[in-house]
């Protein structure tokens, strides 16, 4: 039972990832592409949570309800570094989105196979 | 003189968001304070480096949390030789910038507040000892760089940066499942408690994790075919960015490279130093070839920058102390040397768009004073004695040789003439053709003529007596291979426990 | 062609991802640091939400640096679109978006007070209550965010913007400062102040007054952002 949790859940956050990667490659679209990076974050902020979760463990916050118990709290650390990289991803999509507007304003197109001097 | 290795990044950060607010009471504040800045943190350097021996490292606790449940910074003799340099090169990198761009405030403004955090999250990237802390000074810099490469509206400066951009996303998420990793194996995000912890990760886990760091770090480090995006964030930034890209983004690039592969992940003898040096052959001998081909002086200045980088994985690939010590001198010469290249490069080329190497024609004689300090760095770069060059070079042919790697030296000797040729080729033309004719020149600033000469000193004195960074270079080599004590002066109490 | 290079590409990459991941059970308990922030964020700091005792304690200067990108974003916004002052070139023609229903409107002006009051209750609690400085100062983006969609004069004052952003940014480097000043270790970012007792709105001593900066700071700055790129069509003038 725990052997298919594990691979259902670790399996859809990495397939979500691979799903960002895959519109980051293959489309042509700057605004598709820039979607791509967002959806490959969400992935692994996902993968991130998943690897932090303890069977049966509440939220690792000492509220009067649980305060003085000994309750079972799931892992604080991934969540803390998922909120890092959740504002650094907001950072760097806003960065990519002004990109492509001034890509937009100089080419009047977002097609990336109509902009010659992106091609490497 | 308060000299604490916190202040390189909060000193950095303070003036950040203070310079805003200053530009309302003066203009000519925002181009000043960063610069004064700098200057601190440079000074600062010099005292820390002073402070600093193989066996006190300084280490600085973040909110009062010892290691490895706080971050901490680790100012040791390697990560201080490093961050010592970009800030030194920060501040002069500043001073040739002051009085270069007279353009609207506005954007003198954001120049220098990003230059500023580019120089402080290199610094972040080398002195942290915590890994995921690393990933974020890395985003610092990698943001600042994209802002910069993409600063001049009339080039291609957005396509550079756009693309810059999406590998260097590829980058941070591959470090992030790295991290990922490493931490449900060990539990720990601390530099040193990982390398401790290391023994215990199943070997597939290892490799996997390691394999991401190599990959996501060598996009910094502009290892081949990962750095498809130098030579175009090279050739569109702005003239003294291309210096700091070369000098600081690209140094905190193999720092953290080096530092992961030597002291988190122990599979040097497993084959993490062969890779090392095997990629950096590739890439020292596909970007050397690719640079002869090239007809825009930036771009080939850019491939030969990466070429170098190559040259460092090779250094740092064979696992030797002396191959480190080699490595890092090369590192130590690349920063300065490369930094004078492009900065008199920036000259040469100001008002040709196409920045063509064919459009140098007797620029000997228009610009004698920036040429001749082109070609001193030509010349220093390709290992010519009496400058740095050689003795970096000398250092780095001995290391090979004493690790019986007699086809590493022959690739790095026969890549020497293929420098030489293209290096000396842009020389020809500087000085043995004829001017076209109507070409404008642009005379360099005062500011800017201080800081090349500076270099070119430098480079002049290192070459004559290079016993003024040996013993540097010694030190930090000497703490770097020696990792059980780095883990034994960050993690005492937890690493007793271990032995016991 | 490219599509099945990329494809088994990504599936390699998948295969040995699933392949390190798998070995990770489930939901199972692990040794690590975690514990001991889990121990000692209640009894050495007073802060009831371990989360944030992390973000903005232990693990501090990530928040800093967090902050930083987000200032790096906006600066980095206005540097590559520079805005110059009524320029237009022709060859985009101003598209007006229209103007929202009047029950947007409405909708839109009744809830502003309440998602800023949200906000700031989300940021204020941030160590007592799930939520803190970046949650809250995203809720109070999204109140302008409203505003700006449903009311296309509203522009945000980049000036006071800039002030906020700057003052918030201040004050957090500054608790830092002081705290090499005033902490009992002289490090960074060190609290000062008197901790308190657990779940009290006045404990956690520099926690709560760092994550109410990083409030403003992050609200003031998701603002610009959006502003930023919301009014960049109005004004069509980039070339």
């Amino acid at each position: 039972m725990n052997q298919i949790l594990t691979y259902s859940v670790y399996g859809s956050a990495i397939l979500v990832m691979l799903i960002g990667i895959y519109a980051v490659l293959t489309k042509k679209n700057l605004i598709k592409i820039v979607i791509g990076l967002s959806i490959m974050d969400s992935g692994f902020n996902l993968l991130l949570v998943a690897l932090g979760y303890i069977k049966g463990g509440t939220a690792p916050i000492f509220s009067p309800a649980v305060a003085g118990k000994d309750v079972l709290m799931v892992d604080p650390v991934p969540q803390a570094l998922v909120l890092t990289a959740i504002v650094i991803g907001f950072g760097v999509t806003a960065v990519a989105l002004s990109l492509v507007i001034r890509l937009y304003r100089k080419h009047n197109t977002i097609k990336i196979d109509e902009i010659k001097t992106l091609k490497w | 003189m308060v000299a604490n290795p916190i202040l390189y990044i909060a000193l950095p950060l303070f003036t950040a968001f203070l310079v805003p607010l200053l530009a309302k009471l003066w203009k000519p504040l925002v181009r000043i304070v960063p610069g004064l800045v700098l200057a601190y943190l440079a000074i600062m350097s010099v005292v820390l480096m002073q402070q600093v021996s193989p066996e006190k490292p300084i280490i600085a606790m973040i909110a009062g949390w010892k290691a490895p449940w706080g971050i901490n910074l680790v100012f040791t003799s390697f990560s201080g030789f490093i961050a010592s340099l970009i800030s030194i090169l920060a501040f002069f990198i500043w001073l040739y910038s002051f009085g270069f761009k007279k353009v609207e405030f506005d954007d003198a403004q954001k120049y220098f507040i990003l230059f500023m955090l580019l120089t402080a999250g290199s610094i972040g990237v080398v002195l942290t000892g915590d890994i995921f802390n690393m990933f974020v000074f890395i985003e610092i810099t990698s943001l600042s760089a994209y802002a910069l490469t993409a600063f001049y509206k009339g080039r291609d400066g957005a396509e550079a940066a756009f693309k810059f951009l999406l590998i260097g996303s590829f980058s941070s998420i591959m470090l992030l499942l790295g991290i990922a990793i490493l931490y449900t194996y060990t539990g720990t995000l601390n530099m040193a408690h990982l390398a401790l912890l290391m023994p215990q990760v199943p070997m597939h886990a290892k490799i996997t994790s390691f394999l991401l760091f190599f990959v996501a770090l060598g996009i910094e480090a502009e290892m081949f075919p990962l750095n498809g995006w130098a030579p175009d964030a090279y050739s569109q930034a702005p003239g003294p960015i291309a210096a700091s890209f070369a000098g600081i983004l690209a140094k905190a690039g193999i720092y953290a490279l080096i530092r992961v592969s030597y002291t988190i992940f122990d599979l040097g003898d497993h084959g993490g130093f062969e890779l090392l040096l095997v990629m950096g052959l590739i890439t020292m001998v596909v970007s050397e070839l690719v640079a002869m081909r090239q007809e825009n002086l930036r771009r080939m200045l850019a491939y030969s920058s990466m070429g170098q980088m190559g040259l460092i994985m090779i250094a740092f690939g064979l696992g030797t102390k002396e191959g480190i010590y080699a490595g890092l001198f090369i590192m130590f010469n690349h920063a300065v040397i490369k930094s004078l290249l492009f900065l008199a490069s920036a000259y040469l080329v100001y008002y040709t768009s196409r920045k063509k190497i064919s459009d140098l024609d007797g620029f000997g004689k228009l610009l004698p004073l920036t040429s001749l300090l082109f070609g001193l760095g030509a010349f220093a770069i390709v290992g010519l004695p009496p400058f740095s060059g050689f003795w970096s070079k000398l250092s780095l042919l001995i290391a090979t040789a004493n690790s019986h790697m007699e086809f590493v030296l022959a690739t790095v000797l026969a890549v020497s003439v293929i420098e030489i040729i293209y290096y000396f080729r842009v020389l020809g033309r500087l000085y043995f053709r004829k001017a076209h004719k109507e070409i404008k020149v642009r005379k360099p600033t005062w500011n800017s003529v201080v800081t090349m000469i500076v270099l070119a000193l430098v480079i002049i004195a290192v070459g004559v007596h290079p016993d003024f960074i040996t013993g540097l270079l010694h030190n930090a080599a000497t703490d770097l291979a020696d990792k059980a004590d780095y883990i034994q002066k960050i993690i005492p109490d937890l690493f007793s426990q271990t032995l016991n | 062609m490219k599509k099945l290079v990329i494809i088994s590409l990504l599936l390699v990459l998948g295969y040995s991802l699933m392949n390190t991941f798998s070995d990770i059970e489930f939901g199972k308990k692990r040794e690590g640091i975690s514990s001991y922030f889990l121990e000692h964020s209640p009894d050495d700091l007073q802060v009831a939400n371990t989360v944030t005792a992390i973000v903005v304690s232990f693990r501090g200067f990530d928040t800093l640096g967090e902050v930083t990108v987000l200032f790096l974003a906006a600066t980095a916004m206005g540097t590559i679109l520079f805005r110059r002052r009524s320029k237009h070139t022709g060859l985009n023609p101003q598209r007006k978006s229209p103007q929202a229903s009047r029950i947007v409107q409405a909708a839109g002006k009744l809830l502003f007070p309440a998602i800023m009051i949200l906000g700031a209750y989300v940021f204020i609690h941030g160590h007592l209550t799930p939520g803190g400085g970046f949650q809250g100062g995203a809720i109070i983006a999204t109140g302008f965010l409203l505003l700006l969609i449903s009311y296309r004069q509203f522009k945000v004052e980049h000036k006071y913007v800039t002030w906020i952003e700057s003052l918030a940014g201040l004050s957090f480097v500054t608790i830092g400062l002081l705290g090499m000043i005033l902490g009992p270790h002289n490090s960074f970012l060190e609290n000062f102040l008197n901790v308190g007792s657990l779940n009290d709105l006045l404990s956690g001593g520099v926690i709560a007054l760092v994550y109410i900066a990083v409030g403003f700071k992050v609200g003031a700055e998701l603002t610009g952002i959006l502003d930023t790129l919301i009014n960049i069509r109005e004004t069509g003038d980039i070339d």
